[in-house]
């Protein structure tokens, strides 16, 4: 009887050790492959837009900003911030692309979030970039839009098509192909 | 899981006992239990090992082996830091030991609480309990509705008895007895009518499995709810500067930890202003510079356009808005600094929050860095600042003498390059120094950079607070299953199952009848049935008279 015990309690004590084992080598084995932080594109197909709300809020410089008043154009609405090192890095590509579509009808818009208005104009006076930006220190149009289409990372950019739909979001820096993708796609309107 | 009953044995009276304790050993008889599961061999059979296996696993033993492993496995969660709630500390214990710690990090000693073997332990508790409590339910429903047994033929071997001489025929005597033992709630099993043996057999204290059957439930309950918890709840953190707001977005967010089943998007969608901040310090005395107070005064609303409500948020009294909870769990200063460029323009004008390095006297680190102006400074705020021997030190927590220390250099901050930066570390590997010494300002004081690189303004001390956003579904039900499990558990601690056989066989002189009651109880740990069953048994007795009245002659 008292044999029977202790080998009950070898064998079960045996049996978890085994599986605890088991759970460590898991976590060794799984540890070291946890990191995916590419950029990340996700384009809704022209039918499944959803339709972007109302963003209102005040520039940069003070004076209103509206996200229906660019209705009938494209807008690309980037969200950023002057101390956020990746938005530097894809600062003169908004710059750029600006300037160039803006005969086709496209209109770029910031967000400058977590920051206040002098960081975000020397940002912009130093990048070039000419568009005007809300002024959203708390976050509260992220959290306006983040009602329809997630804004998870800072930057993240966001294209809605001439009819206020949401045609795709880039989180982290947008690349060239990215960017000129969904202006691609904004174009086929629904 | 647990065997409230403490094994009793007493072998001069084995064969009645065990004939009348038939069903008091229930729990001993299945084989979930500790009893029966641990003696039985390893079969040999392939579905006999499974079956085997899954009884190890649902034993009590096995139970508590867990239990003190998921007690072991937390005490690194206590002892190490964790990347869950304080991720500085980590970053020290790296930096402090460079060889053990990477070591400690793949065994997940520094995330405890999510480490798969962590997870193994719960998981396997979870089940060794469900597969104890579910079938332990089904018995202890049945064993509630099953009646006594048979009373055992010889009553005086039982470990409690007692014999009187009854007027009354068997069966009369019986019925009296039973009588009685029916009023004081026992329940009832009666000889056949038409049997020669009379007796009746009675059991009271069925509350004891029903406690039983509580607290295993309750357990359960508790488990569920904690996984609930996790997989339904999330965790953020988030600094705030007095006069900033911030809404509950993954990007506002300094740190989010959700739970398995929850997205970015599930986020309550709250905002909070921080509108202002005291904390209050004992000036004199033995605990001079121990905080007295806190408070955080902010505003908030539960979603966009909601009517906006205030709270003081302090110690151990969260703002409590969409079900979840804001803790208030560190503050420290943030100068706030204007700093124009070479052009002569603001290129930043911001209250930067410095980390205390001394939470004593609140001494603090921080970084400016203004990359449109190519220039960046490392700077040591002191809030009571006294200078010594050429040292600079603070005194006391309160900003009653604000001070702050810069280096200031210039050059690319490797910003531009799309790696993200800690906004409290900077990176001087492509900047000069501006200056050999650190240059000292307080407020309003104003440096004029050396080679006419610009300037910068200390231009006052604001505050930040540390928020802890908690969302934890399982909180409130954990707590109302622990309160039932304790219950339970008292209610199988202090009721006793007892049980009390009446037999009356006719007296040997042929009038009358020769009635003995016996009685016996499983785990008396706190006594009280020997005067229970005296008390009862002279009630039985001395209820004859009452009896004898009727039956005159006798």
């Amino acid at each position: 009887m008292f044999k029977a015990k202790r080998r009950t309690v070898v064998t079960v004590t045996a049996a978890a050790a085994v599986l605890l084992g088991g759970a460590l080598a898991a976590t060794l084995l799984t540890s070291g492959s946890s990191t995916a932080s590419a950029t990340n594109m996700v384009e809704y197909q022209a039918g499944q837009r959803p339709l972007a709300p109302n963003l209102t809020g005040k520039s940069l410089t003070g004076t209103s900003l509206n996200l229906s008043s660019y209705r009938g154009k494209v807008v690309v609405l980037n969200f950023w911030g002057s101390w956020c090192s990746p938005c530097r890095d894809e600062a003169a590509l908004f710059a750029g692309l600006s300037q160039q579509d803006a005969p086709k009808g496209v209109v770029f818009l910031g967000d400058d979030v977590g920051d206040t208005p002098a960081n975000a104009l020397a940002f912009t006076s130093s990048q070039r970039i000419t568009y005007p930006s809300f002024n959203d220190p708390g976050y509260a149009v992220v959290a306006q839009i983040s009602q329809v289409v997630p804004v998870h990372d800072t930057p993240t950019t966001v294209v809605i098509d001439k009819t206020g739909h949401v045609v795709g979001t880039i989180i982290g820096a947008a690349t060239y192909s990215e960017l000129t993708t969904l202006l691609r796609d904004a174009a086929v309107t629904q | 899981m647990t065997d409230v009953h403490a094994p009793q044995s007493q072998p001069e009276s084995a064969a009645a006992e065990d004939e009348a304790a038939r069903s008091f050993a229930l729990d001993q008889t299945g084989t979930a239990e500790g009893g029966s599961g641990t003696t039985s061999p390893p079969p040999a059979a392939n579905a006999g090992w499974l079956r085997w296996g899954w009884r190890q696993l649902t034993s009590m033993r096995t139970a508590l082996v867990l239990l003190f492993l998921l007690a072991l496995g937390s005490i690194p969660g206590s002892v190490l830091p964790q990347q869950g709630s304080d991720a500085g500390a980590v970053q020290q214990y790296y930096a402090s030991h460079p060889s053990l710690a990477p070591l400690l990090n793949h065994l997940g000693l520094f995330n405890v609480f999510a480490a798969p073997w962590f997870a193994a332990i719960y998981l396997l508790l979870f089940a060794s309990l469900v597969g104890c409590v579910v079938p332990r339910t089904f018995r202890l429903v049945g064993a509630a509705r099953t009646p006594p047994p048979r009373a055992p033929r010889n009553l005086a071997r039982l470990p409690h008895s007692s014999t009187y001489s009854s007027a009354l025929p068997p069966d009369a005597a019986v019925a009296g007895a039973a009588a009685i033992l029916g009023g004081q709630r026992f329940r009832l099993r009666r000889s056949e009518s038409d049997a020669k043996d009379h007796w009746v057999s009675a059991e009271k204290g069925y509350l004891r499995e029903v406690g039983n059957l509580l607290f295993h439930l309750s357990l359960l309950g508790v488990l569920l709810s904690i996984a609930a918890g996790g997989l339904f709840g999330y965790k953020a953190d988030k600094l705030l500067v007095q006069g900033q707001s911030f809404s509950d977005t993954v990007s506002a967010l300094d740190e989010f930890h959700p739970g398995r089943l929850v997205s970015g998007d599930d986020l309550a969608p709250f905002s909070v202003t921080l509108n202002n901040f005291t904390a209050n310090y004992i000036d004199s005395g033995e605990s001079r510079g121990q905080p007295s107070n806190f408070d955080a005064s902010v505003s908030y609303t539960s979603s966009p356009g909601a009517k906006p409500g205030t709270y003081h948020i302090r110690i151990n009294d969260p703002l409590s808005v969409d079900s979840l909870k804001v803790y208030l769990i560190g503050h420290g200063y943030a100068p706030e600094f204007k700093v124009t460029g070479a052009d002569g323009k603001v290129a930043y004008e911001e209250a930067t929050p410095f980390i205390p390095a001394n939470t004593g006297t609140f001494e603090s680190d921080g970084v400016v860095k203004v990359p449109d102006a190519s220039l960046g400074f490392m700077g040591v705020f002191e809030p009571t600042a006294f200078s010594a021997n050429g040292t600079l030190t603070s005194i006391f927590p309160a900003a009653d003498a604000p001070a702050v220390s810069l280096i200031g250099y210039y050059g690319n901050l490797g910003m531009n390059d799309g790696v993200p930066q800690s906004v409290y570390q900077l990176d001087t590997s492509g900047m000069t120094k501006l200056s050999g010494s650190p240059h000292l300002l307080t407020p309003g004081q104003t440096w004029q950079l050396p080679n006419g690189k610009g300037s910068i303004t200390f231009v006052g001390v604001k505050q930040w607070v540390s928020l802890a956003i908690t969302y934890d579904p399982g909180q409130v039900p954990a707590l109302v299953c622990g309160i039932l499990a304790l219950a339970g558990l008292l209610l199988s601690f202090f009721v006793r199952r007892r049980r009390v056989f009446v037999r009356a066989v006719p007296a040997a002189s042929g009038a009358g009848s020769v009635v003995t009651v016996g009685g016996l109880t499983r785990s008396d740990a706190s006594g009280g049935f020997e005067e229970e069953f005296a008390e009862l048994a002279a009630e039985i007795a001395s209820a004859e008279p009452g009896n004898n009245s009727e039956l005159p002659g006798a």
